[in-house]
């Protein structure tokens, strides 16, 4: 028999995390025009933008992997969400679960890797050989920012880190793992896709990266799932390290502060290369993750 | 045509309901095909700069043609770079628009006596909305999109389906100054140079 309350908590969930993860795009746009001087779009363009999207009448694909990419995106980021623990409850639950939604959260890019390549399109073969190049990049220091939190809680249960953070305090307070989240937030900016790391989109660089021959219908799925991916991610960072939540507000609060940390980061610096991402990914932040890693042993 | 029947009824295809909802957000948000013509290419960056902040309407300048909704022609069209207008205006998808910008696009302006410049370009693809001016000030484009707002509100700017209904008439006056198989022989040019 169906455990009706947990589909109902978890539709709910997905609901609540796509109507903030599209605020939080909103903001993202306001905050970067008030940073340009300019008035900006409303804070719900977003999803004004979705509606449009799903309102166009002619949809191109390109075959039949053409259009489960973006589904594959969005099932991946809807389910990293149903493994964290947002505010008091978790709804799925596994002794690794910080391991499996590290995981998750890479998925979907390669879903949107998947589906642009079937599109045959040029620009989105040269997107995609860069975003799964600055995957590649990215995930050695990842792996150590995660490594060192483990080493310090001693346990790979989300719950069990945000227990133990209520019981002595945030994670940033601890000097080792101070480091480990400068680390983070440097490959945060990249799993964002914000500059100096939007080497994927690369927007009037690269036409538009592997995005360049969605449209309609497609590239709403898309602007879903950067939604949710959007609120997933800002709610890992909080959980890992600012002491995760005991309600929605304070988790709301706590995602907010790391999405305009991003923001600043983003709007005074201008993008790298590819060949310099890969670099500086395996320089300082590697560095870094290593004294981190060696702090908490 | 028989592969044309079926856009002819697409009035029929239309989410009643949903209509008036979608057509509100139609126009909030035109994402411009950033595809500047002309000399009127240097008029676009001032209206996304902090003066004449256009992304408060929603709009933005979009590089993918796939997933805008409005064409700006900023200036003259040589024939040349009409194939590629075209191109670009037969990739986007179905609710488009098309805003000419200036007063070359209208009747050539300017260049009423040149052998390289199209005169009419609604005569190749369908225009919604058509400002005057060499070159139209940012206030003169914003009333331009002003306009085009209206008419999607009201249902008026129904270029895309002007397209779809007289595809022959707008293929017949293309192949008349291109020749006929124009896409394929364009394509094919650059191959004996490689």
């Amino acid at each position: 028999m169906f455990d009706w309350k947990l589909i109902l908590e978890a539709i709910g969930m997905i609901i609540y995390a796509t109507f903030v993860g599209f605020i939080f795009m909103g903001i993202e746009r306001k905050a970067m025009a008030r940073i340009q001087r300019r008035i900006g779009p409303p804070i719900y363009q977003p999803i004004i933008d979705t509606l449009k999207l799903l309102g166009k009448k002619e949809s191109v694909s390109h075959g039949f992997i053409y259009d489960f990419g973006p589904i594959f995106a969005l099932g991946a980021s809807i389910t990293a969400l149903l493994f964290l623990p947002i505010a008091n409850f978790q709804l799925f639950s596994s002794n690794a679960d910080l391991i499996v939604v590290a995981y998750l959260l890479e998925v979907p890019m390669l879903g949107i890797m998947l589906g642009a390549m079937s599109s045959g399109n040029p620009y989105s073969a040269v997107g995609v050989q860069r975003g799964l190049l600055t995957m590649v990049a990215m995930q050695l220091p990842y792996g150590l920012a995660l490594i060192a939190l483990i080493q310090y809680y001693g346990s790979f249960k989300l719950s069990d880190i945000v227990a133990l953070q209520s019981l002595h305090g945030w994670s940033i307070l601890v000097p080792a793992l101070l480091i480990a989240m400068v680390v983070f937030d440097i490959v945060f900016q990249a799993m964002l896709g914000l500059e100096p790391f939007d080497i994927i989109t690369a927007p009037a660089e690269i036409s538009m990266g592997p995005m360049v021959e969605y449209g309609g219908k497609h590239a709403a799925l898309l602007f879903t799932q950067h939604a949710v991916q959007l609120f997933a991610e800002t709610a890992f960072f909080a959980i890992l390290f600012l002491g995760g939540a005991s309600n929605l507000l304070e988790l709301l609060v706590k995602q907010i502060a790391v999405l305009f940390i991003a923001i600043f980061i983003a709007s005074i610096y201008p993008r790298f290369t590819i060949d310099q991402a890969a670099k500086f990914f395996w320089k300082w932040p590697t560095i870094l993750g290593i004294i981190a890693v060696l702090l908490t042993m | 045509m028989s592969e044309n029947d079926g856009f002819i009824s697409y009035e029929l295809q239309e989410f009643k309901l949903f209509e008036p909802l979608f057509r509100w957000a139609r126009k909030k948000s035109l994402w411009i095909v950033a595809f500047c013509t002309g000399c009127g290419g240097i008029e676009m960056p001032p209206l996304f700069t902090a003066r004449y902040d256009l992304e408060r309407f929603g709009m933005m300048p979009n590089p993918a043609p796939r997933m805008a909704d409005l064409f700006l022609i900023t200036g003259y069209v040589t024939p040349k770079t009409l194939k590629r207008i075209i191109i670009t205006y037969e990739m986007m998808q179905d609710p488009k628009y098309v805003l000419a910008h200036g007063s070359c696009p209208i009747n050539g302006g300017v260049y009423w006596d040149s052998y390289n410049v199209v005169k009419q370009l609604d005569k190749y693809i369908p225009i919604d909305v058509a400002i005057a001016g060499c070159m139209p000030r940012p206030e003169a484009v914003m009333d331009g999109i002003r306009e085009i707002m209206r008419k999607i509100e009201t249902g008026e700017a129904d270029g895309w389906k002007r397209y779809r209904e007289n595809y022959e008439w707008y293929r017949k006056n293309q192949d008349e100054l291109f020749g006929e198989g124009w896409r394929e022989k364009d394509a094919k040019r650059w191959l004996a140079w490689l």
